[in-house]
């Protein structure tokens, strides 16, 4: 019985919590640039660091603030991530 | 007044940095500078009133339900859902801030005094006010650490040190010292 009930009581507690969060997250959303997430998806998605910054969020956002060059991602190097983050780039340069 | 005796036990005598050494990694971590130093500490008081306040009702439920064993986890969850919430409010208001405190932020969620603090107002049977003054005074104290110890940090910035007592180890160094300062305030309130 102790089994069914703290199951039980863990997953209400996680329903609550998790309800909380979604709102929370639709309330305080912020606006990102959409490419950022695009450049992102593009990216191994590692954080391995190599690029010099703290993750590949931050090597996004700075590529497409045109910071730097977008084949500055050594493990994604091989795979072509930086024509892809070139291609993307270009596709929505307007936007 | 046993609530400001809480209080000043828990900011003071028991500081939860210097006295309990809970918390090092986000002491260590943000104390550089003085206004990511403060903004932590506030970060890190408000996930401590909150979660204070939600575990006191979750460990009555807890207890009522004989399921005590699932303390730890139960406390995580919310500890960690506020952390988030906290991360969600700091972005979207102050993104300067937020990336100041970068990866410590989410952090807060492993900060330990916010767990110990929720488990030792369980132990000690505090009521619901004397939880909350506890973990007020956890936070405040874990920002008067922080402040304190970002002050001298960002003006020994400016000292020519020994090569090999530079950053961490002069920071490693100055804690103990103050942590003995703090060893002052032992026996100024008997609780």
């Amino acid at each position: 019985m102790v089994v069914v009930y703290s199951t039980l009581l863990m997953a209400v507690l996680g329903l609550a919590f998790g309800t909380f969060l979604a709102y929370a997250a639709k309330k305080f959303e912020v606006k990102e640039d959409p490419r950022v997430e695009l450049v992102k998806a593009a990216l191994p998605g590692v954080n391995c660091g190599a690029c010099g910054y703290a993750g590949c969020e931050a090597f996004a956002k700075a590529v497409v603030a045109g910071k730097v060059p977008p084949d500055m991602c050594t493990p994604g190097r091989a795979a072509g991530v930086a024509e892809k983050i070139k291609e993307i780039l270009k596709q929505n340069a307007a936007s | 007044m046993r609530v400001f005796l809480i209080l000043f036990s828990a900011l003071l005598i028991n500081n939860y940095v210097f006295i309990r050494f809970l918390g090092i990694c986000p002491f260590l971590g943000v104390s550089k500078k003085l206004d990511t130093a403060v903004g932590m500490g506030f970060a890190a008081t408000f996930v401590l009133v909150m979660s204070s306040v939600i575990t006191w009702f979750v460990n009555k439920l807890l207890a009522v339900s004989g399921l005590e064993f699932l303390r730890t986890v139960s406390f995580i969850l919310v500890i960690a859902t506020f952390v988030q919430f906290v991360e969600f409010v700091i972005r979207k208001n102050s993104p300067a801030l937020y990336e100041a405190l970068g990866i410590y932020l989410p952090l807060i969620t492993t900060n330990c005094i916010i767990l110990g603090v929720a488990i030792l107002n369980a132990q000690a049977k505090y009521s619901l006010l004397e939880a909350i003054f506890h973990a007020l005074g956890a936070g405040l104290g874990f920002l008067l650490a922080l402040v304190i110890f970002a002050g001298i940090r960002e003006r020994l910035e400016l000292y020519e040190l020994p090569k090999s007592f530079e950053g961490l180890p002069i920071a490693l160094i100055l804690a103990s010292i103050i942590s003995m300062a703090f060893m002052g305030f032992q026996g100024l309130i008997k609780l």
